[in-house]
């Protein structure tokens, strides 16, 4: 912050800072619209947040659901985003974000190239039970060749560990699901990775950053953390410093900076501050420190925040050893969208539906007034020998000694208990009263399995309930987990309908945007939803693209 | 099944190499993601590697069981995977070597277009690591005098049934370890060795 440098290291019209769908979207609608574009990326590769996750993106009544021959109305939409907003959301942001979003998406397929296509039967969270809810709204990428990618190939995440690499989402539920995963092709997909064939997240992002760095010849550069950002004597936004081999770096931005650099999961004392969780771990890659907050609050920028309570975050685990640029890699849990599994508390008792994390996910935080203590940290993901001939435990298929450091295994849930420091006659009693009703594939006290989206998603098509089968056949297990967030926070830089960050006196302050979620998701409000942050960091990357080309 | 191998040469007798290759704790630290080695008997012993498994690092346990040691030319051995589901085996194979023209190989049972891609890429490597060895070793050991062709030969065999995809997943990995390791021992040696720079 502060006055501008002696010299300028590049001179451009935009910088766009990180490299998710979000900045690249706004930097490929800069650059059409005749703007000089420069991408700055902190991570040694390109792709952001997107670059590792399920590469969803939610897009109601969009142009590929009647490929499917699903019908929606924008009417619908809107009454579904209404019902995901719970009135959290900034019904002027909401409308912008839902008048947008199919124009955008449609600028991403036409003038960019992206191969977009819809996702046939998966869900929305809420369907059929919520107003305005739907099937087929998701879109997700046609496979996407590495090769193409030139020099980029290799600073670009080709898999997840999070996701199926390789496996599109039709094929994943044409093999079974992720309940299925021993029965997959796994000839095809060695074959597929062998070629760089891309999906999920890591297929999204190839895409964009193939037409963006390729296609367009945008320049980026990886490894120049943004440090700060530089003002001039009225407050305009006027560049940044970043950090290049270790020097000073800067940069000016003679019509705007964008600022789409993800959340603050790295950022253990913000995330525990902002996501009321004192054990914070986070699934995304160590790059996400919440320099938004810290650049734009040192210029006086409002953050602006949404209830953590219902966004996405997720109980899972590490498993002793594995690691993802040089910090260990924590898992979500999707293993309790298995039958013959549960979740437990501290008490021994179970608290949720297991099998919908928009359930469980409120609970988290629970607090009992009379204890001072959020009793639904302690969890333990508890399942069977019916289960362990099935299913996996992370990467640990059927047949697999699961290490003991991750899964502590016993002969009776009596025994289970006592070496988990769980009450065993109350987990005793639990497995006795889930049980009665799994073999009947109900569970009366939660309703796991009420969501079509958690059957398709993470339950056994073989089942009468996709979502729920006794726990009653030894050996065992319990896993001790944690919560796991996934990079979707609730507080943000406030933005304006044209993506401008907003001051705490509540004008725009020239030259600043905020896009992805380095913007408060004060558009969708209390709820969220798969695939809604890849369509809103589309959306208002292109809005601030557009914005910022016109300024 | 991944199966990569790869070969270098040194300005050394066969012998040289020998000594030093057949004494595991003298090259255990140059194997990519080294972690640690407890040696159970003459033929036995015991790794923990670091390795890359697509975009996750993963610590792999292994048991190495020596099937001979047939020096100064040869050693090989099996390797059981005692916390992954995998098994292999490889070998260590050095020459008297006095044709300069060969270069190194990284080979693959089945070689795609991204495979031959690679192998560009470590022969492009190879030529500068080639170089610079030559520039630091002594000039008084010409062509044909105490050379020698240190080959090395990995094969993976990823079990249960991500194995194919598994196996995608490690061979790059397992195409720069054996480099590596070819590379580091040579290098080693050449710079150790008497009269050099």
């Amino acid at each position: 912050m502060g006055g501008t440098p002696e010299r300028w290291d590049l001179e451009v019209d935009v910088v766009a800072v990180g490299s998710g769908l979000g900045s690249i979207t706004a930097a490929l609608v800069a650059h059409d619209r005749g703007q000089q574009v420069v991408v700055l990326e902190k991570a040694p590769r390109l792709g952001g947040l997107c670059g590792y996750g399920g590469g969803e993106v939610f897009c109601p009544n969009g142009p590929h659901m009647q490929d499917i021959g699903q019908a929606d109305s924008d009417d619908a939409a809107r009454q579904y985003f209404a019902f995901l907003g719970a009135g959290f959301n900034e019904p002027e942001l909401t409308e912008k974000m839902v008048a947008t979003y199919k124009e955008a998406i449609e600028y991403t397929e036409k003038e960019a190239g992206v191969a977009w296509e819809a996702v046939e039967g998966l869900d929305d969270y809420y369907y059929p039970d919520a107003p305005g809810s739907n099937t087929g709204r998701y879109l997700a990428v046609q496979l996407f060749d590495g090769a193409t990618l030139g020099e980029w190939q290799q600073k670009t995440w080709p898999v997840s560990p999070h996701f199926p690499p390789a496996a599109t989402h039709k094929e994943m539920y044409a093999w079974g699901g992720l309940a299925n995963v021993t029965k997959w092709d796994y000839e095809l997909l060695g074959q597929r990775i062998a070629a760089d064939q891309r999906s999920f997240g890591p297929g999204m992002m190839g895409w964009f950053v193939k037409a963006a760095m390729v296609d367009r010849g945008i320049p980026a550069h990886v490894e120049t953390p943004v440090r700060a950002l530089v003002t001039d004597d009225d407050g305009r936004v006027v560049g940044v410093r970043a950090e290049k081999d270790g020097n000073d770096f800067f940069v000016r931005a003679r019509k705007g900076v964008i600022l789409g650099i993800g959340g603050y999961d790295h950022n253990k004392p913000m995330a525990t501050m902002y996501e009321e969780v004192h054990d914070w771990n986070s699934a995304t890659q160590p790059y996400l420190h919440g320099d938004h907050l810290l650049m734009g609050g040192e210029i006086g920028a409002d953050i602006a925040s949404v209830p953590p309570t219902n966004l996405a975050m997720f109980y899972g685990y590490n498993i002793p050893g594995e690691e993802h640029d040089g910090v260990p890699l924590w898992r979500s849990s999707w293993e309790c969208g298995c039958p013959h599994a549960i979740w437990v508390n501290g008490q021994g008792e179970r608290f949720c539906d297991e099998s919908f994390y928009k359930d469980y996910q409120p609970r988290i935080r629970e607090w009992n007034g009379k204890t001072q203590q959020q009793e639904n940290l302690d969890v333990f993901l508890i399942f069977d020998g019916n289960y362990r001939e099935r299913y996996p435990l992370g990467s640990f298929m059927p047949g697999m000694e699961i290490p003991e450091e991750l899964a502590v295994k016993a002969d009776t849930p009596r025994e289970l208990a006592e070496k988990l420091g769980i009450d065993p006659t109350r987990l005793e009693a639990t497995l006795e009263r889930f049980n009665a009703g799994a073999a009947k594939g109900e569970d009366p006290d939660f309703d796991a399995g009420h969501f079509s989206w958690s059957n398709r998603l993470a339950g056994d098509p073989s089942y009468p309930n996709p979502n729920v089968g006794v726990v009653e056949k030894a050996p065992f297990y319990g896993v001790k987990l944690a919560p796991v967030g996934v990079g979707i926070n609730s507080h943000g830089l406030r933005t304006n309908t044209s993506g401008q960050v907003m001051h705490v006196r509540g004008h725009a302050i020239p030259g600043l945007y905020a896009v992805g979620m380095s913007a408060a998701i004060l558009d969708l409000g209390g709820g969220y939803q798969s695939g809604t942050s890849n369509m809103r960091a589309i959306t208002w990357g292109y809005i601030t693209g557009r914005h910022v080309s016109e300024s | 099944m991944a199966e990569v191998e790869y070969s270098t040469t040194a300005k050394l007798p066969v012998e040289t190499i020998w000594d030093f290759v057949c004494e595991i704790d003298n090259w255990a630290a140059y194997m990519t993601g080294y972690q640690s080695h407890e040696k159970e008997n003459a033929d036995d012993s015991v790794w923990v590697l670091k390795g890359d498994v697509g975009a996750m690092t993963r610590t792999l346990k292994f048991r190495v069981h020596v099937t001979e040691w047939a020096g100064p030319e040869r050693v090989t051995f099996e390797l059981e995977g005692l916390n992954e589901q995998m098994s292999g085996d490889g070998e260590f194979v050095m020459q008297s070597y006095e044709d300069e023209s060969a270069e190194a190989t990284a080979a693959t049972t089945r070689k795609g277009w991204l495979q031959r891609a690679i192998e560009a890429v470590v022969r492009f490597f190879f030529r500068l690591f080639r170089g610079r060895v030559e520039r630091a070793a002594s000039a008084d050991a010409g062509p044909g005098e105490g050379m020698a062709r240190l080959r090395f030969r990995l094969e993976m065999r990823p079990g249960g049934p991500m194995g194919p995809m598994i196996n995608a997943m490690i061979k790059p990995a397992m195409t720069v370890a054996a480099e590596d390791l070819a590379n580091r021992i040579v290098g080693h040696l050449e710079t150790e060795r008497p009269g050099s720079a």
